[in-house]
């Protein structure tokens, strides 16, 4: 075919390829086995140790502290998707879901929180760790000072070096 | 309506007054009491400013003066604060905070007649940004001739420099048509020649290098993949090959075959998203349809193997987050090989449209000699018949074990940087298959590893630009200086000289012949004042009047 029309041979192509768009959401799914979308966290399975936290790149996940309570809030809205958190997660409480269809018009849609029971320091009253992790903790370690499981980074810290001091 | 009898017994108790006319009085006002006195009118509805003036009378009284006019609608009464200000103190409170029309008044009279207001302004609001420092053209120390000799506007040196006694300037940005990214191009023609262009860019700078000193290192892979929409993974590589190199980590070989695979899915996504943009620029719609319809298998691909379309979030320090079993091998094969066979057929003919052809050959022309000497990278310099590519030179993750030779042309023009991006295709088709077949059993990402602190590492990948590098210098928890070099930064210099002598049609494909990237090389603040081609960016400034404005 001479060069100058060689370009006709679109054509074909064209109607042989047909319609390539899909009619979202009506036919088959659009991501494949895996994709990673929106993460699911377990609120059973959590205990609020927050290393999810710790290495969320854009921050998506914080632990926000109300009250009594402590709250592990998951803003769908800055989630990059990378699925680090379901990585990190020492009680494999979460997990990563195919979910992708995000768009709300309720900014509240775009939170889930966890929510956890906090435990008060025996002695300044602080509130310094989710009740589940302490108990966690607890079943793991069998040493754990049960006199001094209940007091604070601080307090327990004192009390560590007074009793030190003290002469026997 | 307000007690306005109030408002004239306290200014005239507060000031000595004098009428102008029937309608008008003038009072005269210590600029120490300007702020209360704006206060108070500004309580009082109805009154608004209606112009303020600046003006040199040092010859007639030794002052600075400023004449503030405010207007009482319904009473069709003018009042005048006069404000006198000493030479020696050309200072004034602003009011700018209680009568917010007097923003732009305020930044003109500081522009124009140098008068100091106690708020933070931008330089030059009305002047040009290459206006003499301490020159304010509206005192009376300077005449018209004056100020002529003083500055001669920069295009009309330009024109002059480029010897063209009608040259015309014509924008392209601050926002490129097709590219949609910020960047802004001067152009000067003649007819429809193009005899000179300055470049402005900068526009979009992030701090991305200084937000990642606070974050940790398995997470700046994540930012740094932002760097770039459409070719980010090869900057978490390179950031990932600057630690581990730092800190002498071995990553498993298998690995290094899958960051590879992937940097070669993303070479051909990019490129054929490349090709797809040119034909749409020089008009030739179907052939960027089908650009895009054969990539989307691509882009599928890609996130079957690592979960995502783009940034693709499987690189970490020491490896990668995700493998690639004998099925996705299997598919990935087979999407290849369909891919070759349409890519084929369809570029063999979009490449022979007589009008395709003719608007790529011989335009955006960049001999070797240049690109040689401003160490341009990727297909921009290999289009010029330079072999420069880093996966060869500098051979990294797994091209070490796969043979790489660069696609060259030597024509230097659109169609050579078109034809190198077109071979790299099937390139790196070719190479896919190999490292799929070779690629190693063995774990995906070393068990652990300890950060140091001040150790030096270089990453640099092929990415489809160009060369990406990145300089790391660790620190305990996180990089202590993270420094980016993306290609577009290498290859921007280049495109004025492509666009010289060029026509003016041409002139959006040969910047976006480059392929370059903005966003990418306006991440860091290198800005050098003094050099020639890239100026300073008033946009920084541009901003801060306009939000000043709107206040």
């Amino acid at each position: 075919m001479i060069d100058m029309v060689k370009f006709v041979k679109v054509i074909p192509i064209a109607s042989k390829v047909g319609t390539v768009t899909i009619r979202y959401p009506y036919d088959k799914p659009l991501v494949t086995e895996s994709f990673r979308g929106a993460i699911e966290i377990d609120p059973a399975k959590c205990v609020g140790c927050g290393a999810c936290t710790r290495i969320c790149p854009p921050k998506a996940l914080t632990l926000v502290q109300e009250g009594n309570t402590l709250i592990l809030r998951y803003f769908v809205g800055r989630c990059i998707f990378c699925g680090m958190c379901a990585d990190v997660c020492p009680e494999k409480a979460i997990t990563i879901t195919k979910e992708f269809e995000l768009a709300t018009d309720q900014i509240h849609d775009l939170y889930t929180d966890v929510e956890h029971e906090l435990v008060e320091c025996e002695r300044c009253g602080t509130k310094f760790v989710a009740k589940k992790l302490l108990d966690k903790v607890k079943s793991i370690v069998e040493v754990l000072p049960e006199d001094r499981a209940k007091l604070c980074p601080n307090c327990r810290r004192l009390e560590t070096l007074s009793r030190a001091a003290t002469p026997r | 309506m307000p007690d306005y009898q109030l408002l004239y017994k306290y200014l005239r108790n507060i000031a000595s007054s004098e009428p102008i006319d029937e309608n008008t009085e003038k009072f005269v006002l210590q600029k120490d009491h300007l702020l209360e006195v704006a206060k108070v009118i500004s309580r009082f509805e109805g009154v608004y400013l209606r112009t303020m003036t600046a003006s040199d009378e040092r010859n007639v009284n030794g002052f600075y003066k400023l004449y503030y006019v405010f207007g009482i609608d319904s009473l069709h009464k003018n009042i005048v604060l006069e404000v006198p200000i000493p030479e020696k103190d050309a200072s004034a409170p602003s009011i700018a905070d209680y009568v917010r029309a007097a923003d732009w008044y305020e930044l003109e009279a500081h522009d124009l007649m140098g008068i100091q207001f106690s708020r933070e302004l931008p330089q030059n609001f009305v002047l040009p940004e290459d206006w003499p420092k301490d020159v304010y053209p509206l005192r009376k120390d300077y005449s018209i001739e004056d100020l002529v000799k003083l500055y001669r506007p920069r295009i009309e040196a330009q024109a002059r420099e480029i010897g063209a006694e009608a040259a015309l300037l014509i924008p392209i940005g601050p926002y490129h048509p097709a590219l949609h990214e910020p960047e802004h191009f001067e152009l000067y023609v003649v007819g429809e020649k193009i005899v000179d262009v300055k470049y402005r860019g900068f526009m979009v700078h992030r701090g991305i290098e200084k937000l990642a000193e606070s974050m940790k290192y398995d997470q700046v892979p994540f930012l740094a993949e932002r760097i770039c929409g459409i070719c980010g993974y090869v900057h978490s590589t390179s950031y990932c090959q600057a630690v581990e190199n730092a800190l002498k980590l071995q990553v498993p070989e298998r690995a290094e075959y899958i960051r590879s695979i992937i940097l070669e899915i993303e070479r051909i996504h990019s490129h054929l998203l490349w090709l797809g943009v040119a034909f749409h620029l020089i008009g030739y719609d179907t052939g960027f349809m089908h650009m895009w319809r054969i990539r989307e298998n691509v882009m599928i691909l890609a996130e079957l193997l690592t979960g995502s379309r783009k940034t693709y979030g499987i690189n970490i320090v020491g490896g990668v987050r995700r493998d690639i079993d004998e099925e996705k091998i299997k598919k990935c094969l087979a999407v290849l090989d369909n891919l070759e066979k349409e890519f084929k057929n369809l570029i063999d003919i979009a490449l022979a449209v007589p009008q395709v052809k003719s608007r790529l050959r011989g335009t955006g022309y960049l001999p070797p000699s240049e690109a040689a000497q401003l160490s341009l990278v990727g297909p921009t310099v290999r289009g010029s018949g330079l072999p420069r590519d880093v996966r060869r030179d500098y051979p990294y993750a797994a091209y070490k074990y796969v043979g790489v030779e660069p696609v060259t042309r030597s024509e230097g023009d659109n169609m050579a940087r078109a034809e190198v991006r077109v071979g790299e295709v099937f390139q790196s088709i070719e190479l896919l298959r190999q490292l799929l077949d070779k690629i190693p059993r063995g774990s995906i990402a070393l068990e652990s590893w300890e950060p140091e602190a001040n150790k030096h590492g270089i990453g640099s990948v092929e990415a489809p630009r160009g060369e990406v590098i990145h300089y790391i210098i660790t620190g305990r928890l996180s990089p202590y200086r993270w420094r980016v070099r993306a290609p577009t930064y290498q290859n921007l210099p280049a495109v004025p000289i492509m666009l010289r002598n060029g026509d003016l049609a041409d002139a959006p494909l040969t910047i976006a012949s480059i392929d370059p990237c903005f966003s990418c090389t306006d991440r860091a603040l290198v800005i050098d004042l003094k050099s020639g081609k890239s100026r300073s960016i008033p946009l920084v400034l541009l901003a801060q009047k306009g939000f000043g404005a709107l206040r």
